[in-house]
């Protein structure tokens, strides 16, 4: 691998829309760890966050042409894949069902018990859980759940400003805590 | 506006974290093209975002890279594809050219097999045509052959044309003609039915015995050999034959009388 350094992001782009297989050994040796930590953050199961992950890489791989420079980072495109991949994932089984049949209404405090939260919570989710209430119900719920603001105003009965607000405050919060 | 309170809202963060309504990202790209801090701060955003993500990345299992290449082998491109092209255009005139071939081959049998039926066809259409040439030269040959027989069989049959047998004088018995006259015309055919042929500067003469008196009736056409035409004869009580010099004489050699024949009245 010793030709990868000189690969910039233009040109790494530009020799995947080429489909060169050099340039997918590159992509894969420089962004599977934090495209896996990604997915794996929302599912900590190991088999499926696998096979999410190699069906996000096929997904970058045949769709790098409709990857617009001008509207961010190469990374902030394959992460919005990897994150949209896995929340779809967790919204379309029976999780979703547990989920909307659980107590998550009732308030944010009960969140952090819940049975559905997976207990061995990786990285990212478990600095989440270190914030205080109202900070981790509404990351866990969006980030991690993919729940939109207004989902999220109707599960814990507040207002969507303010569903707005907080996950924006919850978010310079952990953003603290990860510099730490 | 307040953009220094806008970017440090966590909008940006929540952006870049796709947490943010689809309102809010319009927002953000607006000012982001009107505001160069904003953009900067998104930038800055996009950078944390990639900075987390290798804070708690974790390697993904040796074996999904194998998996990957296997599946997307056939979708890499190599290098240079002009020679794949190339190779391909090649097969292409190869497969071309055995077509074309194989029709010209066809085509040259095609061509041997149909010339010999046309030599045959011409063969036997060269044949048939000598054939009806040959058969319609017959048909002409009877025809002028059936003619003259119906001509002297009209003279035969006509009224006042009586039949006067010639037959062989004493030594010649077996000479025979027959002579037939037509009494009201004058006209005299003679057929030679059994007359040696003439020796060289010979040839027979006819006289028509007119009251007790030869006279010529003119000679025998040598090349006639059936029906044939005499001179004309006004009266005869009798016809005789003679061999005589080439061109005849006025008066009969009487010891070389052959045949004779009375008229019967």
């Amino acid at each position: 691998m010793k030709e990868l350094s000189t690969y910039t992001e233009q040109e790494l782009i530009t020799a995947l829309k080429l489909r060169r297989e050099e340039a997918f050994n590159y992509l894969y040796d420089h962004y599977s760890a934090a495209l896996n930590g990604v997915i794996r953050n929302i599912i900590p199961e190991v088999h499926t966050a696998t096979d999410l992950l190699q069906e996000v890489f096929i997904k970058i791989w045949r769709q790098i042409d409709n990857y617009d420079p001008s509207r961010g980072r190469l990374y902030t495109w394959m992460f919005t894949i990897a994150r949209t991949a896995a929340i779809d994932h967790v919204r379309s089984k029976s999780w979703q069902n547990s989920l909307r049949n659980s107590e998550l209404t009732e308030g944010s405090q009960q969140l952090a018990d819940h049975n559905i939260l997976p207990s061995d919570e990786l990285g990212l989710r478990k600095i989440v859980h270190t914030l205080k209430d109202e900070h981790k119900a509404v990351l866990e719920l969006s980030y991690f759940q993919g729940y939109t603001q207004e989902e999220i105003a109707r599960l814990i009965n507040i207002p969507v400003n303010t569903v707005k607000t907080r996950i924006r405050a919850a978010i310079l919060q952990l953003k603290k805590k990860i510099k730490r | 506006m307040d953009i220094k309170a806008y970017i440090e809202s966590g909008i940006i963060e929540s952006y870049v974290l796709g947490l943010a309504t689809p309102q809010e990202a319009d927002e953000l790209q607006r000012l982001s093209q009107t505001y160069p801090e904003i953009a900067a701060a998104v930038a800055g955003g996009e950078q944390w975002l990639r900075e987390t993500a290798d804070h708690y990345a974790l390697p993904a299992p040796e074996e999904l890279k194998t998996q990957l290449l296997a599946r997307l082998e056939h979708e890499f491109q190599p290098e240079k594809q002009a020679p794949d092209l190339r190779y391909y255009r090649r097969d292409l005139f190869k497969y071309a050219a055995a077509v074309l071939l194989l029709l010209l081959t066809v085509s040259g049998l095609l061509n041997v097999y149909l010339y010999n039926n046309y030599r045959n066809a011409s063969r036997d259409f060269v044949r048939l045509q000598s054939g009806i040439d040959m058969m319609a030269a017959d048909n002409k040959a009877f025809q002028a052959k059936l003619a003259v027989l119906e001509q002297d069989l009209r003279f035969i049959t006509a009224p006042g044309t009586i039949k006067v047998p010639l037959a062989g004088v004493s030594g010649r018995e077996d000479y025979f003609a027959t002579l037939y006259w037509n009494t009201q015309t004058k006209n005299v055919y003679l057929t030679a039915n059994h007359l040696p042929a003439p020796a060289p500067g010979k040839q027979y003469q006819l006289w028509a015995i007119v009251d007790g008196k030869p006279v010529s009736a003119g000679l025998l056409n040598p090349n006639c050999t059936d029906l044939c035409m005499v001179t004309p004869v006004q009266q005869a009580q009798a016809f005789a034959i003679t061999l005589e010099k080439t061109g005849g004489n006025p008066t009969p050699t009487s010891d070389q009388m052959v045949v004779l024949g009375k008229v019967k009245a």
